[in-house]
């Protein structure tokens, strides 16, 4: 069966071109310079738009930060397409690998998903995990499989990157291979419950 | 400002009660001074970047609103961490601030917490024939999911209350620890 991919954060799916210019300049700054210290007049001059045209688009600097938190989810770490729940592991040791090539960007994605309503979409592949799940694996408990659609989405996720280096200092290989170690674990009751 | 209260200290706490007012991206610096009575700049030389006052405030927080219980079995470590979940959902604008603290570019030397050495002293003393890198995976994985973060996760992407996030985590620790031999395997 095939998967859609789209995440079903729609800040993410509909942004013109000129706001394209806006997010990509803004992520650039940010692996430049930190979070901090990114100016709208320096954000501007990058993206070739007047100081005003960010303002139109993105009124305070938290929805500016956050659009461009779903941006680069979108386009800096994208995930293949995944015909099978058994396939997580896989996509997640990717998805670390790519996190750890762009820090400073996974840091970002990190901190934005840790807000809470206000912030940037904690779980943007949960529809999609639950789809794939269903199609696999009919005779399951409601708990259960929320359980590990949770799991699996808390584990495919910037913040698993983050943890696991800050925590315990892992290098790159590290990090994946424990991610896709745990997605493996946390998809072992149901490895051969397919039908 | 209260007797024997150093000011960054007295910062951190004025800044942890305003949140429960504000979101921490509202709250000021020149606030922050008013309240402590210092200047603003001297709340900058304390906390450079908001970064710093988001580790700070956190900082305070976990030691004051979410002390973490003891523990030296698997069992107590569940329970630890099933206590904070709940302490969270008591709390959620004080949880969300410690795990955003907890994901954003680190200011200074990455340093594991003493949640985690806990939990990496634990596993080993509970399972000394594990190699070091299961161990590791183990460890790393069990931390992850008894995080803020998880828990922030839970809340807002799966709206899970305490019992239903303690449900997941309780899972998720059985089939990490599924993996290592027991004590009868090892002692083969």
């Amino acid at each position: 069966m095939s998967v859609t991919s789209e995440p079903d954060d729609r800040s993410t799916s509909d942004v013109n071109r000129t706001q394209e210019a806006i997010l990509a300049a803004y992520a650039e700054l940010i692996e430049e310079l930190g979070t901090d210290d990114v100016s709208f007049r320096l954000i501007a001059r990058r993206a070739g738009v007047g100081e005003r045209t960010i303002f139109r688009n993105y009124a305070t600097r938290v929805d500016l930060l956050l659009a461009t938190a779903a941006w680069i989810e979108r386009r800096i770490f994208p995930r293949q397409d995944s015909p099978s729940i058994f396939d997580m592991p896989l996509t997640i040791r990717a998805a670390m690998e790519s996190y750890d090539h762009r820090p400073e960007l996974a840091h970002v994605v990190a901190e934005t998903t840790m807000r809470g309503i206000g912030g940037a979409a904690p779980s943007p592949r949960r529809a999609m995990l639950e789809e794939m799940i269903d199609a696999e694996i009919s005779a399951l408990g409601d708990a259960e499989r929320r359980a590990i659609v949770a799991a699996l989405a808390h584990l495919d996720s910037a913040a698993t990157w983050v943890t696991f280096r800050r925590e315990f200092g892992m290098t790159r290989s590290d990090i994946a291979d424990a991610a896709a170690w745990a997605a493996e674990a946390v998809l072992d009751p149901i490895r051969s419950r397919v039908g | 400002m209260a007797e024997g209260v150093d000011t960054p200290t007295a910062i951190l706490a004025n800044a942890a009660a305003a949140l429960r007012e504000n979101p921490f991206d509202e709250i000021s610096y020149r606030t922050l001074g008013d309240a402590v009575g210092v200047s603003e700049r001297t709340v900058y030389r304390h906390f450079p970047t908001r970064s710093h006052l988001l580790e700070g405030v956190a900082g305070w927080i976990e030691s004051t609103e979410f002390p973490l219980p003891p523990f030296v079995t698997i069992l107590q470590f569940q329970e630890a961490s099933r206590a904070r979940f709940r302490a969270f959902d008591s709390s959620p604008a004080f949880a969300f601030v410690c795990a955003r603290a907890a994901s954003i570019s680190p200011t200074g030397e990455l340093e594991a917490t003493f949640f985690t050495r806990a939990l990496v002293a634990m596993l080993a003393t509970n399972h000394p024939s594990v190699n070091e890198r299961d161990l590791r995976r183990v460890a790393a994985t069990l931390r992850y999911f008894a995080s803020a973060q998880f828990w922030a996760r839970m809340r807002t992407g799966f709206e899970m209350s305490a019992p239903e996030i303690s449900d997941v985590f309780d899972r998720t620790v059985v089939q990490a620890l599924s993996g290592l031999p027991t004590l009868s395997r090892t002692s083969r």
